[in-house]
């Protein structure tokens, strides 16, 4: 059984990637970089690893257990059957964009992958900005169907691991467009942009890992343009580098607005989207996105009608 | 004395990681941005909150950060984090401290912090505030 973890060779690249972006930001873009964002990501990056090895197990146990039920056996040298392994990156990408998804859309989830969107940078450094807490999350579940398919959970950590690597790259301001054949296929730097975004636009788009086809397929994609600037972050941004309030903030107010809710709404504040709440007193990208449309619905209504905009009795 | 290997790694990563955010600020990498004008602000506010439209405004002394009312009522401060701009609408749970030459404004979320601003026209705005 091959015995090989890809991310762990790739982190001298990752190091070298980062110092040679930060040269580039020097002279092209001195903004894209804050050393004090840069040290919470990274060490955001470091935690994540410690906290992987002491709450991984369990995922690790329900895979291995899951395997035992498989519908598919590959034999006992899984690892030579040559077209299993495009076909697991391919299925383990498509199943990043739902568990992806769901990370967005499941305040449950969302208290976990909220980490990797909470700087205002967007810069490789923000790559390892992963979370800690993703094992106290039902994350894991997603991959359990590729597991009863009869993928040894060994094949799918290593696709997985260079499904993490293909990522990282994406994450920079330095690279504006690839070639138009790369951006219909796969996930881009200028793609993954668009889904770091906080413009109303951009909200809960592109969740591709490595193929972008599965926004596309699925309805979530969205073309990041020229004449809008982007702006990273979360919708209410977190105004400080205190790392732990970082890591836990999202969990630490999912549970106090679960705490406070009337009985029947408790549940949703775990399973519906973020910003939901029982008394409709707050935004949720939906409603942002909406009132948005709607002022620029006006915008053009006023531009091609300048009459509907004087605010004059008739 | 044998040390285990897992340690000396994470001793190791936590020593790049402190080099590179040193490096980082050794390449005067980063900045203070500030807020001069209208159109800073309205950018400003409309990034802390999509569709918020200032009706007044009153920015520091030194553009590090400015407190805006809509004709809503509602008010917002916005400081600067880092490079960037980070702000919050008040609430009853906000409050604001007259000092000699401005306020500090608490918008009652500890972990955001205070923001102590230099204004000429404080005592407009701990009215507006205090009456939220």
């Amino acid at each position: 059984m091959p015995d090989f973890n890809p991310t762990q060779y790739a982190v001298p690249f990752f190091v070298i990637a980062v110092l040679v972006e930060m040269i580039w930001s020097r002279y092209r873009q001195p903004e894209a970089y804050e050393p004090m964002d840069t040290l919470v990501s990274l060490a955001f990056g470091l935690g994540s690893t410690v906290a992987g090895a002491l709450f991984g197990g369990a995922a690790v146990y329900a895979f291995v257990t899951a395997y035992e039920y498989r519908l598919f056996d590959l034999g006992t040298q899984w690892w030579v059957v040559w077209w299993a392994w495009p076909l697991a990156f391919l299925l383990d990408d498509l199943k990043y964009y739902w568990v992806h998804r769901a990370g967005h859309r499941i305040r449950w989830m969302w208290a976990a992958h909220v980490n990797h969107h909470s700087s205002q940078h967007y810069n490789l450094s923000t790559a390892l900005r992963q979370t800690w807490t993703g094992s106290f999350t039902f994350g894991l579940l997603f991959g359990i169907p590729l597991v009863l398919l009869g993928f040894h959970p060994v094949m799918l950590g290593i696709v997985g691991g260079f499904n993490l690597i293909y990522q990282f790259w994406i994450h920079t301001e330095a690279i504006d467009k690839m070639p138009r054949w790369f951006e219909a296929v796969m996930n881009t730097p200028s793609h993954h942009r668009v889904h770091h975004a906080t413009n109303p636009r951009y909200l809960d788009r592109n969740y591709a890992g490595v193929f972008i086809i599965w926004d596309r397929m699925f309805g979530t994609f969205e073309q990041e343009r020229d004449d809008e600037a982007i702006r990273y972050g979360i919708i209410k941004q977190l105004g400080s580098f205190n790392l732990l309030w970082s890591v836990f903030h999202e969990w630490a107010g999912m549970l106090t607005d679960c705490w406070r809710a009337p009985w029947k709404h408790k549940l949703s504040y775990l399973l519906r989207e973020p910003g939901w709440s029982h008394d409709g007193s707050r935004d949720t990208s939906t409603s942002i996105r909406v009132r948005w449309q709607a002022q620029q619905d006006a915008k053009q209504v006023a531009h091609q009608n300048p009459i509907a905009d004087t605010h004059e009795a008739a | 004395m044998d040390i285990d290997p897992q340690i000396l790694i994470f001793v190791g990563s936590l020593t790049a990681i402190a080099m590179l955010a040193g490096l980082a600020r050794w390449l005067g990498l980063g900045g203070k941005p500030t807020l001069k004008n209208e159109i800073d602000v309205r950018k400003a506010t409309d990034e802390v909150e999509s569709g918020f439209t200032p009706s007044h405004w009153s920015l520091s002394s030194k553009g590090e950060s400015v407190l805006a009312a809509d004709h809503a009522g509602r008010i917002m401060v916005i400081k600067r984090h880092g490079n960037q701009f980070a702000g919050r609408i008040l609430t009853s749970a906000s409050s604001v401290r007259e000092e000699v030459d401005g306020l500090i404004v608490d918008s009652g979320e500890s972990w955001f912090g205070k923001v102590r601003m230099t204004l000429t026209d404080a005592s407009v705005w701990t009215d507006r505030i205090n009456r939220l």
